[in-house]
């Protein structure tokens, strides 16, 4: 099998697996159960995302797609620590109601 | 001096990230470099990356290694069917010799990216840092490995 | 040499994705927070890394492989800082480690503070 063509049944395969990855990922959020779960759902479509991207630039041969990959995993922190912060300034339910019987 | 030499890094990584090197972008990269630098001042300390360039490229391998490791090692824990049996999760305070904030977050970004290991908090006083373990064997023998491991590979860099 | 490449991206292509599917059935099948965020920080890195790495093989471009590498380079940086960060605030927001965790050493120093 010539270089082009292993790479053309790669690109398929990978595009497969990442298929189900990100199909995983939003089952995780969506059943949650947590915020900080969600979060964390969200910070890996995003990574998955990316190689999506990548799988894709290299099918196509549009290098192009390329400066989307780097811009969404860029997104994709700035995001995760934005949530953060808005997790810390929240307290998690149930945890106040621990805190007054210590 | 170091602030020069910092310019021209971020410049040079801006022109790359733009995928063209003619005098305008490297100009429009350098004036980017400059108000990043002025905006980021007080927290900007001084490189001394030369002198130890060695030692940083014998890190960054360790931790390239590392890295394929404990990614390997998540897999297969990911794939055993009895999850619960091959978990012992657990949170350890791990005391910290190394004392600057460079120092501390470089180690624990180490952390994070090593087999079973995460950091998750620094204490106040900056003497602990509490670690997440994946499968624990035994308090004593983590603290050791970050020790004799990462820890003393970090503060050879900044020493 | 232009085979040779494109095997070796197809194969890093290949190694990337299957590390990002991995990651993804762990966050699916880990019990709590905590140890999903191993598969999402170790495991999620490595993949896209991969990935990218391949995209940078495969490119036969000069300053697209640079500009993939430095995306690696970047994925590495950004994935443990936001890892940590999301782990710090959900611990000191109070979600509690599952049950099945055997030692929580945060947990017991603050009790041991606000004792006497």
């Amino acid at each position: 099998m010539s270089g082009a063509a292993f790479m053309d049944l790669a690109t398929s395969i990978a595009l497969v697996m990442l298929g189900v990855a990100l199909l995983l990922s939003v089952i995780r959020i969506v059943i949650g159960p947590t915020l900080p779960d969600r979060v964390l759902a969200l910070d890996l479509l995003t990574v998955v995302a990316l190689a999506f991207v990548g799988a894709i630039a290299i099918r196509t041969g549009l290098m192009l797609y390329l400066d989307i990959a780097i811009a969404l995993s860029l997104l994709g922190f700035l995001a995760t620590i934005a949530f953060a912060r808005y997790i810390m300034t929240r307290p998690a339910p149930g945890a106040a109601d621990r805190e007054k019987t210590k | 001096m170091n602030l020069l030499l910092l310019t021209i890094v971020l410049a040079l990584i801006w022109a790359a990230i733009s995928g063209s090197f003619s005098g305008l972008n490297l100009l429009l990269g350098t004036a980017i470099a400059i108000v990043a630098l002025y905006l980021l001042r007080d927290f900007v300390t001084k490189p001394r990356a030369l002198r130890q360039l060695r030692r940083i490229a014998s890190l960054a391998l360790l931790f390239v290694y590392e890295l394929v490791v404990s990614a390997i090692r998540v897999a297969i824990v990911v794939l055993t069917p009895n999850l619960r049996a091959a978990l012992r999760p657990a949170i350890v305070a791990v005391p910290l010799t190394v004392k600057s904030d460079a120092e501390i977050t470089l180690l624990a970004n180490l952390i994070t990216l090593t087999p079973g290991t995460l950091s998750i908090d620094v204490s106040k006083d900056r003497s602990v840092l509490y670690v997440h373990v994946l499968t624990l064997s035994t308090r004593e023998a983590l603290i050791a490995d970050i020790a004799t491991g990462f820890e003393a590979k970090v503060k050879a860099v900044f020493a | 040499m232009i085979d040779v490449m494109l095997y070796l991206g197809a194969f890093l292509l290949l190694c990337g994705s299957a590390f990002t599917l991995l990651a993804a059935i762990g966050i699916l099948r880990l019990p709590d927070l905590y140890t999903r965020m191993h598969a999402a920080s170790k495991a999620g890195a490595v993949g896209g890394g991969m990935v990218l790495l391949a995209v940078a093989l495969v490119c036969f471009e000069g300053a697209v492989a640079l500009r993939a590498i430095i995306g690696v380079l970047f994925l590495l940086l950004t994935t443990p800082v936001s890892a940590h960060l999301l782990a710090r605030a959900s611990h000191r927001a109070g979600y509690i480690p599952n049950k099945i965790t055997v030692l929580d050493e945060i947990q017991t120093i603050k009790k041991s503070q606000s004792g006497p």
